[in-house]
């Protein structure tokens, strides 16, 4: 990028800073750039370990452009791989599909283990000549992706050189230890995705904050008033917002999910939003949580992989498609205004708004972190000229 | 490799029926007549086995191991 943005006035405090400019949500340039120092370079979200119940399951990623293989290995371990022959480069699994023994690529037949060992090569030194001197299996592995499992998300630090994902984490793991116990996806029918036009980061931006819950959610109106909620800002790491009225969603009969065991009182009527940066959303209530993975599919599109889960296996069926169909309708109703924002970035006289001291200092929170990494990235860059 | 070999080799390819693959590929290795040929058959044998677990993985790897096809 011959010309990087100004991104002064993003970092002063909420009063007096304006949001990322235009070009961070419409430029395919700055959208490269964030991919390394906001992406690439973090604890991303790339999907969930439930994506890979069974061993020897495999589900290919294109995670911005990266061809990535999910797959859990013979120890039940997930692991992420690139999606890549050590050989030609040819890719080696191109629908989920489960792995009975060896990753062979469909190329000339190199195999891999589940846990990336280049297990053989076929003809390498010429007919039924499997050997070759200049060929050493122990260096040819799978290229393993970072990554770690936490509330079932696979996050991977594709850079690999972030913090080890505890210490990057540890604010929101310490916030939320109450809730590190077993969590179980709710199956297929508590999962769904929603493709949506928008730069990813407004999607983190609208979660973030309850100013809008009232303007774009009125349904909450009759018992979450916007009085009831709390900002949850921790520069550097996350933001978002908490309710002091989470009501259990309840069956025709009255009965409810049951609750996550040990809680504190505090989540008898609390419930918590927080943007993991850069791409997780979670969610936590006494009862159920969620995941959401954003998944950016260049600068205006993006793709919300929602995913709920319950405190027990065996969680009511019609109760979970109940809790489904109404968190579907809330986050729908968020589709609109980060669309109608995304369509709004083009507008050349835009000056990345003005925010609400008092309402929208989560979203500045992101704002924030997002500057100073793309910041200290470019800085990197330019000591390295 | 005899004709009836070679159609069912084409037949269970078409059919990505791998396990029989390993057992085609197999019996084709054991009927070669030179150790290129034999070795070429049985390493793809040792291929399918590994793609699909099948039970002579093991044995397959050590017949070309010891013949100093595989490592």
């Amino acid at each position: 990028m011959s010309t990087p943005t100004d991104l002064s006035n993003v970092r002063q405090s909420v009063d007096k800073a304006h949001g990322l400019p235009n070009a961070h949500y419409i430029d395919p340039k700055v959208f490269d750039e964030e991919k390394d120092a906001l992406l690439f370079s973090q604890w991303s979200g790339l999907a969930v370990a439930a994506d890979v119940p069974e061993v020897g399951d495999a589900v290919p990623f294109d995670f911005l452009g990266m061809p990535l293989l999910l797959v859990r290995d013979r120890d039940t371990k997930v692991r992420v791989y690139q999606n890549i022959c050590r050989h030609r480069g040819m890719i080696l699994v191109d629908e989920p599909r489960k792995i009975e023994g060896a990753i062979r690529c469909p190329y000339h037949s190199w195999c891999y283990g589940l846990d990336g060992r280049l297990v053989s090569t076929p003809h390498v030194g010429g007919p039924g000549q499997n050997v070759h001197a200049s060929i050493d299996k122990n260096k040819l592995s799978l290229i393993e992706v970072r990554s770690h499992v936490w509330r079932d998300v696979v996050w991977i630090n594709v850079s690999g050189n972030a913090p080890d994902f505890e210490d990057a984490m540890c604010e929101v793991i310490d916030r939320w230890t109450e809730f590190d116990q077993p969590l179980f996806h709710g199956g297929d029918d508590s999962k769904f995705t929603l493709t949506v036009d928008t730069n990813w980061k407004l999607a983190v931006e609208n979660y973030c904050e309850s100013y809008h819950l009232p303007w774009v959610h009125p349904g909450l109106n009759s018992y979450s008033r916007l009085e009831d909620h709390y900002h949850i800002e921790k520069p550097g790491h996350h933001s978002g917002q908490g309710t002091l009225v989470y009501r259990q969603l309840r069956d025709d009969n009255g009965n409810t999910f049951e609750d996550f065991a040990g809680l504190s009182d505090k989540w008898d009527t609390s419930a918590e939003y927080i943007a993991a940066y850069p791409n997780v959303l979670l969610g936590v209530h006494r009862d159920h949580a969620f995941a959401i993975i954003l998944v950016p599919h260049g600068p205006e599109r993006t793709s919300e992989h929602v995913h709920l889960y319950y405190a027990t296996d065996n969680s009511d069926a019609s109760l979970r498609e109940k809790n489904s169909v109404q968190w579907k309708e809330v986050f729908t109703e968020d589709v609109g205004v980060v669309e109608g924002m995304q369509r709004g970035r083009h507008a050349i006289g835009f000056d990345g708004g003005h925010f609400s001291p008092v309402m929208d200092s989560p979203t500045h929170c992101f704002h924030d972190w997002c500057a100073g990494n793309i910041d200290a990235a470019r800085a990197a860059k330019q000591a390295a000229e | 490799m005899n004709d009836t070999l070679d159609f069912k080799l084409l037949k269970a390819h078409a059919r990505q029926d791998k396990s029989t693959l390993v057992d085609l590929y197999t019996k084709a290795a054991d009927a070669a007549p030179t150790d290129d040929a034999r070795y070429f058959f049985m390493t793809h044998a040792y291929i399918f086995a590994l793609d699909t677990n099948h039970s002579t993985a093991g044995s397959l790897f050590k017949k070309l191991k010891s013949a100093g096809r595989e490592a």
